[in-house]
């Protein structure tokens, strides 16, 4: 039995969820807050949202989708285009080969999991960039970027974790 | 979507691994091209880059409102505290500045006579443009904005965009519809700026940091904490005299600024149009909208 057009159409509707998600996730990270400083330091929420589904739904966040989102964040921000890409990329992979470690185990493993492949991606994007300027950048901010977004992971897993049971059980 | 358990399958999912992983490796290698070459500031790179801030910003504007509602609504309330110390403040400052403002009318008056006298150029035309911030950088590695006009509203690469209290920086790129502005305060800037009071001319520098450093300064030139900058409009491409901010320490090598501009409470800014004389091609430019009234036609 073929499945039906409107199963079918949902299906997708549901399974384009994640990357949307991230998506709307990369636009809001640029809102202007007027909190001082936020905007320099504001939580890295697509890459939250990039390793999160990596684990849990790594079919519906495939690599290209990943490049993808990366470009469009780079676009938005207006940094060095394929920074995000690249960084996102790795915490992808690393995401998808350790994804047995991680799924059905204690979330306080999933969070230090994140805290690791985070913090070495940032260095790496660190790195990058300085090579990209050809000068020292200052290591603060990317550093209270990385603690911001650990603390914020927690709350954005828990999101993830609902939508996940409610709309993506069955995908 | 759960994978279906078959024989095909099973002699497809070698293959299927080799596949994820070359791509994988690929999209790795397209990135750190795409980093090679975007120091080359490709068209089409440029292009892309445009088109998704003109077709995003209105979203952004839209999303931005009621964040701006709130703060405002926040702002109020901490007003509301102390608005009798406030008002009294007000009336004592602007009796200061009606003062000031009698002694600005004769001298710019004064100015003015002077100028016919020796038969000055006039400062050439510039026209501000004002617009609201949208996007700010969202990251540690660049320090931009993202404005919600762009080149049908006459925003041009290079104008300068002040804020309300100085100079915020350069338009970088110009969409249609939207355009980015580099800070004073981003790695790549780079400002003519100038002494107010001693007239050293230096470069000021942007380092990620929220105090740019003033280089390139003559050895001789004096510099003490407190100095006001402005810019020197060398170059020609930014008008001179805007206010940049205070010499905030005056170091070994480093001379840093305090920039006036409160980078938190940028809502809106103003680009300034501004007529280059003897650049009357529009594309060139930065400001010309065919109403210069320097630069013969």
């Amino acid at each position: 039995m073929t499945p039906t057009f409107a199963y079918q159409f949902n299906r997708i509707l549901r399974g384009s969820l994640p990357g949307f998600l991230t998506a709307v996730l990369a636009l809001l990270s640029v809102v202007p807050t007027g909190i001082s400083g936020f905007a320099v330091v504001t939580p890295s929420f697509v890459a939250i949202s990039v390793f999160y589904w990596s684990i849990h739904r790594p079919y519906l966040m495939s690599a290209p989708l990943v490049f993808l989102l990366g470009i469009f964040s780079d676009f938005l921000t207006g940094a060095p285009l394929g920074l995000s890409s690249l960084g996102l990329l790795l915490i992808h992979g690393i995401a998808v080969s350790q994804r047995r470690v991680f799924v059905g185990k204690a979330f306080l493993l999933t969070w230090s999991g994140y805290l690791m492949i985070a913090f070495a991606v940032a260095m790496i994007s660190w790195i990058v960039a300085c090579l990209y300027s050809l000068s020292i950048m200052p290591l603060m901010p990317i550093l209270t970027q990385f603690v911001l977004s650990l603390l914020v992971f927690p709350l954005f897993a828990w999101g993830f974790g609902i939508l996940q049971n409610n709309v993506l059980k069955h995908t | 979507m759960a994978p279906r358990q078959g024989t095909v399958f099973k002699l497809a999912w070698p293959l299927k691994t080799i596949i994820q992983r070359f791509a994988f490796l690929a999209l790795i290698s397209l990135s750190i091209a795409l980093l090679l070459l975007g120091k080359a500031n490709i068209a089409v790179v440029e292009k892309l880059r445009t088109t998704t801030t003109d077709v995003l910003s209105p979203v952004l504007a839209t999303i931005s409102q009621p964040v701006d509602a709130f703060n405002q609504a926040v702002e109020r309330v901490q007003k509301l505290t102390n608005i009798v110390e406030e008002n009294e403040r007000l009336r004592e400052e602007n009796a200061r500045l009606l003062k000031w403002q009698a002694v600005g009318r004769s001298l710019s008056q004064e100015n003015e006579n002077y100028r016919q006298l020796l038969n000055a150029l006039s400062d050439p035309l510039v026209l501000p443009i004002t617009a609201r911030v949208v996007g700010d950088s969202g990251g540690p590695f660049v320090r931009t904005l993202l404005l919600n006009a762009g080149r049908r509203d006459g925003v041009r690469e290079g104008q300068a965009v002040v804020g309300p209290l100085g100079l915020v920086g350069r338009i970088a790129e110009a969409g249609e519809k939207s355009a980015r502005v580099l800070l004073l305060t981003d790695l790549n800037s780079r400002i003519p700026a100038v002494l107010e009071n001693s007239r050293y001319k230096g470069i000021l520098v942007g380092n990620n940091s929220s105090s740019p450093t003033l280089e390139f300064l003559p050895t001789n030139a004096v510099v003490s904490p407190g100095d006001r900058v402005v810019t020197s409009g060398d170059g020609g491409m930014l008008p001179a005299g805007r206010p940049i901010g205070i010499i905030s320490s005056v170091g070994e090598r480093k001379i840093r600024v305090q920039t006036f501009t409160d980078w938190n409470r940028l809502e809106y800014v103003s680009v300034l149009r501004y007529d280059l004389p003897g650049m009357n091609s529009p594309y060139d430019n930065p400001g010309d909208m065919g109403e210069s009234r320097l630069g013969g036609k």
